[in-house]
């Protein structure tokens, strides 16, 4: 029975799916309970699997019982699924982030969705689905196959309010699509060269020949694959489709792919860096690793930059999940293991934070009609919306008590371990914008400051947070 | 270079896949139609099928299905693998079309949606009657 608890898993949201149109089209009112309580089992599963795999180590499903890469040197035929810690992990954190967001868009839907709130329970069941399904695969195809069905079910559920947002969601199609179809060519373009599609093959492949990390199949492949995945985890060059389609897409949708589409991409790129590439792996003479972190380091500041510039809530938010890429990036490219753990801390952490955030958003728009950061100060009608959204930002700056904190302490750790100060004064520098972010103070007396954390890099982060708490005051007495 | 030509104008199948690649790039990315945008999302697909059937070929080599005395149990081990092509190519191919269709259809779908909205299947102009 425990061994088959990652099927289980992914077949509770998956079956409930396909029963949903089948019970609802008789008994509306039955779809959301179904859901919910279908997510719910799913998060009792999570918990369990996670002490199954802290207790006995992981595990892999071999499906149909072909031979898998435990039969390594013998040609593993089958699909296989890894639930190792990380996988069984990021399953808690998206089984109670997907239960939450389901429990919490109930009441803004319902009254304009009509006969469709049928579609729309198994469309979000779907993308439950194949977001399980990416964390779980050990197979670069059954890899593809997740991402295009979580991500179709993305493009429906973004499209639903009509309008504007058919617009947006259309775009996010095209280029969701063009992600996935660069995979896809990453895919094949490894086939070639190795004949295999699981993971561990692959890597065993690549440590045994190494004339194949050289060969340009392998390097474009694994460049196509990593332009697939920028695309669908939104990194700054590539990042055209999320802050429209968050911003469009219905509040009770918002939370669930804010917290969930960008991270589990992610996770599916640091799959295919550590577990199949290997941490030290190169093109031509650069480092991977090295491209990894100036292209995270840039999409910090940049999306912190950009953040700051935005009116609009939802979409400030949106672009605030752009930096936090590219930090987790900073971290994970450290190449050492404290900068990989507060990366995968801090993944989850955000998780978490974008979550709340555009559940924040959403309830600010719907009891207060606040569109604009500008209105945020309408939120004190209600001091536990403005309360949580405090504590939030507090995190989101790395205050210590809460969880952004452990996570951008390690990511720092971990630059300062590796010896690079540009990667830390990145974080600091994202930092100290996420604070000006949510602090509503004026952008013009912000530059100078900024030069300043650069050059200083850490030692300034103490001050900096009691700057921030000053700024926090500032506002929170405004 | 005479070599390198003569080398790419040997496999002709891929020089149709970079063509058709970047040609439905192109259309994707820079034409203002939605509906011509998916025809060239589905050539850029479609490519990509084309590559995958073409590195599974084999010369000479049949349908995987074990024929004459392959086909005996007890004389399955003395097989050539070399006299049947690669079927997984095959596999993957199907699964990707699948997919295609899938996204063709919920495209096509919020175009539809669009078109009933906006009277028009131009994107400048969707946009410019919201404005």
């Amino acid at each position: 029975m425990s061994y088959h608890l990652p099927v289980i898993l992914f077949l509770l949201p998956f079956a409930t799916a396909i029963c949903m149109p089948m019970v609802g089209s008789r008994r509306r009112r039955w779809c959301r309970p179904m859901a919910l309580t279908a997510v719910f089992a799913m998060c009792v599963a999570a918990v369990v699997n996670l002490w199954i795999v802290v207790e006995h180590g992981e595990t892999r499903y071999a499906f149909g019982g072909w031979p898998i890469s435990t039969s390594l040197p013998d040609a593993p035929l089958g699909i296989e699924w890894v639930n190792d810690g990380l996988a069984s992990v990021m399953l808690v954190a998206l089984s109670f982030l997907a239960w939450l967001c389901l429990f919490y868009g109930g009441p803004l839907t319902l009254q304009s969705l009509g006969a469709r709130e049928v579609l729309y329970y198994t469309l979000i069941l779907l993308l439950i689905s194949g977001l399980t399904g990416i964390v779980l695969a050990g197979d670069i195809f059954n890899v593809f196959v997740f991402l295009e069905v979580a991500a179709l079910s993305a493009y429906a559920l973004v499209g639903i309010p009509g309008g504007r947002a058919l617009i947006v969601a259309f775009r996010y199609l095209i280029l969701g699509t063009l992600g996935a179809s660069f995979y896809l060519l990453g895919v094949v373009f490894l086939y070639a060269s190795t004949g295999t599609l699981n993971m561990a093959d692959l890597a065993q492949q690549m440590a045994d020949k190494p004339e194949l990390m050289t060969s340009k199949a392998v390097i474009g492949g694994t460049t196509f694959m990593f332009i697939g995945f920028g695309i669908k985890m939104a990194l700054f060059p590539l990042h055209g489709w999320l802050p429209g389609a968050y911003t469009r897409a219905p509040d009770s949708i918002s939370p669930l792919l804010a917290a969930l589409m960008t991270k589990v991409a992610l996770y599916g790129w640091v799959r295919i860096m550590f577990w199949v590439l290997g941490a030290r792996a190169e093109i031509g003479q650069v480092h991977v690793l090295t491209l990894l972190g100036g292209l995270g380091a840039l999409a910090a500041v940049v999306g912190a930059l950009l953040a700051l510039s935005q009116e609009d809530v939802k979409r400030m938010f949106a672009y605030g999940g752009i930096s936090h890429v590219g930090l987790i990036l900073i971290g994970v490219s450290q190449g050492n293991s404290t900068g990989f753990a507060g990366s995968m801390f801090y993944l989850i952490n955000d998780a978490v934070m974008q979550a709340g955030l555009f559940f924040i958003a959403g309830a600010a728009i719907h009891q207060h009609g606040t569109r604009t950061v500008e209105d945020l100060s309408r939120l004190r009608q209600s001091p536990w919306l403005i309360g949580a959204l405090i504590v939030l930002a507090l995190s989101m700056i790395g205050i210590p008590p809460t969880g952004g904190f452990f996570g951008k302490w390690h990511i720092i750790l971990g630059a300062i371990e590796a010896g690079n100060y540009l990667a830390v004064a990145a974080v600091v520098v994202a930092t100290v914008r996420a604070l000006k972010m949510h602090g509503g103070v004026e952008i013009s007396d912000l530059g100078a400051e900024n030069v300043d954390a650069v050059r200083r890099g850490c030692v300034n982060l103490e001050r900096h947070l009691r700057n921030i708490q000053k700024y926090y005051l500032m506002w929170v007495e405004k | 270079m005479l070599e390198l030509i003569e080398a790419a104008l040997q496999r002709p199948n891929y020089i149709a896949f970079v063509v058709l690649f970047l040609w439905g790039l192109f259309i994707m990315v820079t034409h203002p139609n939605m509906v011509k945008k998916l025809v060239g999302m589905y050539l850029l697909q479609t490519s990509i099928l084309l590559l995958l059937v073409t590195i599974g070929v084999k010369q000479d080599a049949t349908v995987p299905i074990l024929q004459g005395s392959d086909a005996v149990l007890s004389t399955a081990d003395q097989m050539t693998p070399a006299d049947y092509t690669n079927p997984l190519p095959h596999v993957l191919t199907l699964t990707a079309i699948v997919v295609q269709v899938a996204t063709l259809g919920v495209s096509l779908a919020l175009v539809t949606a669009l078109y009933r909205e906006y009277g028009s299947l131009d994107e400048d102009e969707i946009l410019q009657g919201i404005e």
